[in-house]
């Protein structure tokens, strides 16, 4: 079997996967290894991660969306699900199941991004570990992101059904 | 889609498993070794050779005047600064930390650990840890001889009150009322912050008679420099963020710790370090 040339879904995808996953991946590393990074010990290290789960965890809570049982459980889980759905993503096994999973979790950050810009929120986004204030510029960027996301997940689902003809396994192999 | 439903189920599950066996790691008491040398970035860090600490402790414990409104202060830390008298002290070294304003400092002299606070009295992570992780390392460690705090100030540009507001809070800390001010300012944060009423802030906290010298030291402004100072000393190290809390050791080592931390995570690292 030949590999199929790329199309526009091909393309799209590929980008989406490249930019959302090296997103994600960046926005957990930086979640979990900054803005303190003592690394000259094990018990260093630790408290270094805990100190900045501790500083997403307040930025979290400063969305005023959540009870400290949900923003501990947000500032602990998000930030190596982004990981490991980044990798996941670069990888692309199972791209379907992994971007719209993706999708989702941008869907989500778009609501609470623009409910905290609209009431005005005088906020870090939270978005990366290094501090950064909510503005329209976070919402408009999320939105393209959300964007590529869909048409990247939207993309994924249209080549499982119609895969093109180069890429399609031949009619002697096709269970009649 | 039916199909998919198991699949995308165990994903959810490996996720949750993930960050679960992350944070449990992460809690591991095991994993506690012995702290160690040099930190990241410390060469940026004012680290000196810990001076021997012949002075001794300068922490007096004042009841809280009649005067001043008790609610908004803890009973429990009742650790002044250590110039709590207006007479004018110099800037003194502790832990090998220098230019340490006594009036914004509290707790012995001679604790294990020092620690240096740069914050902004109009960020939001500053308010939070003032309000529940330093209120608690000030009963907890400061007030058993076991933490010297230090407070610097370090007001940024993109805030429109915060100077004058470590203006204020300086000049109540040199008539020894650093800390019923800097909680009242904290507390009251969202409030000064909209129309700039820093002022009132403090008035409400303060008698007349003590608002009237907090006023005539700002408009003195003859402790300008020592913000002044404080920046520079941040700028330095340098301070990219507040709050940013520089934690020293007698044996000279420096941790710094960038953002928010909550007390339980901070009480890990002090635990270690107090020992």
């Amino acid at each position: 079997m030949q590999s199929a040339p790329f199309n526009y879904r091909r393309l799209i995808i590929w980008f989406g996967r490249l930019v959302l996953g090296g997103i994600f991946i960046y926005a957990g590393y930086s979640k979990i290894f900054a803005p303190n990074l003592l690394l000259h010990s094990l018990f260093s290290l630790k408290f270094s991660i805990l100190a900045n789960f501790s500083n997403f965890g307040n930025q979290v809570r400063s969305y005023q969306l959540l009870p400290e049982a949900g923003v501990y459980f947000v500032a602990h889980f998000l930030p190596p699900a982004e990981i490991l759905l980044g990798l996941l993503l670069l990888v692309g096994w199972r791209l379907r199941v992994w971007a719209s999973i993706v999708t989702l979790i941008l869907v989500g950050f778009i609501a609470v991004v623009t409910r905290a810009y609209l009431l005005g929120l005088q906020i870090d986004c939270g978005c990366f570990g290094k501090p950064e204030p909510l503005t329209g510029w976070t919402v408009m960027r999320d939105s393209a992101f959300l964007v590529l996301a869909v048409l990247m997940t939207r993309f994924a689902f249209q080549e499982a059904r119609e895969p093109h003809p180069w890429s399609a396994a031949p009619a002697s192999e096709q269970p009649s | 889609m039916n199909r998919r439903f198991p699949l995308v189920l165990v994903a959810i599950l490996a996720l949750v498993f993930l960050g679960t066996v992350t944070r449990g790691l992460l809690m591991n008491a095991s994993w506690v070794g012995p702290v160690s040398a040099a930190t990241k970035g410390s060469e940026g860090l004012r680290v000196s050779t810990p001076e021997a600490d012949t002075t001794a402790s300068l922490r007096v414990h004042e009841p809280v005047s009649s005067s001043t409104p008790a609610t908004p202060v803890s009973q429990k830390a009742t650790a002044t600064p250590a110039a709590a008298a207006p007479a004018a002290q110099g800037p003194i070294t502790v832990n090998g930390v220098a230019d340490i304003d006594p009036a914004k400092a509290f707790g012995s002299k001679s604790a294990p650990v020092t620690m240096e606070i740069f914050s902004d009295f109009q960020c939001p992570a500053c308010k939070q840890l003032f309000t529940t992780t330093t209120q608690r390392v000030m009963d907890n460690y400061v007030n058993s001889d076991k933490v010297y705090i230090v407070h610097r100030d370090f007001p940024l540009p993109m805030h429109a009150y915060s100077r004058m507001a470590a203006s204020y809070s300086r000049a109540a800390a040199h008539i020894g009322k650093c800390e019923v001010v800097e909680q009242a300012l904290f507390q009251n944060q969202e409030k000064w912050e909209a129309n700039g009423d820093v002022k009132g802030t403090l008035a409400a906290v303060l008698t007349p008679a003590d608002m009237k010298r907090v006023q005539a030291l700002v408009d003195g402004r003859t402790l300008e420099p020592l913000i002044d100072k404080d920046k520079q000393l941040g700028q330095a190290i340098p301070v990219n963020q507040t709050p940013t809390t520089i934690i020293h050791t007698k044996d000279g080592q420096s941790y710094p710790v960038v953002g928010f931390v909550s007390y339980d995570v901070l009480k890990t690292l002090l635990d270690q370090l107090v020992k």
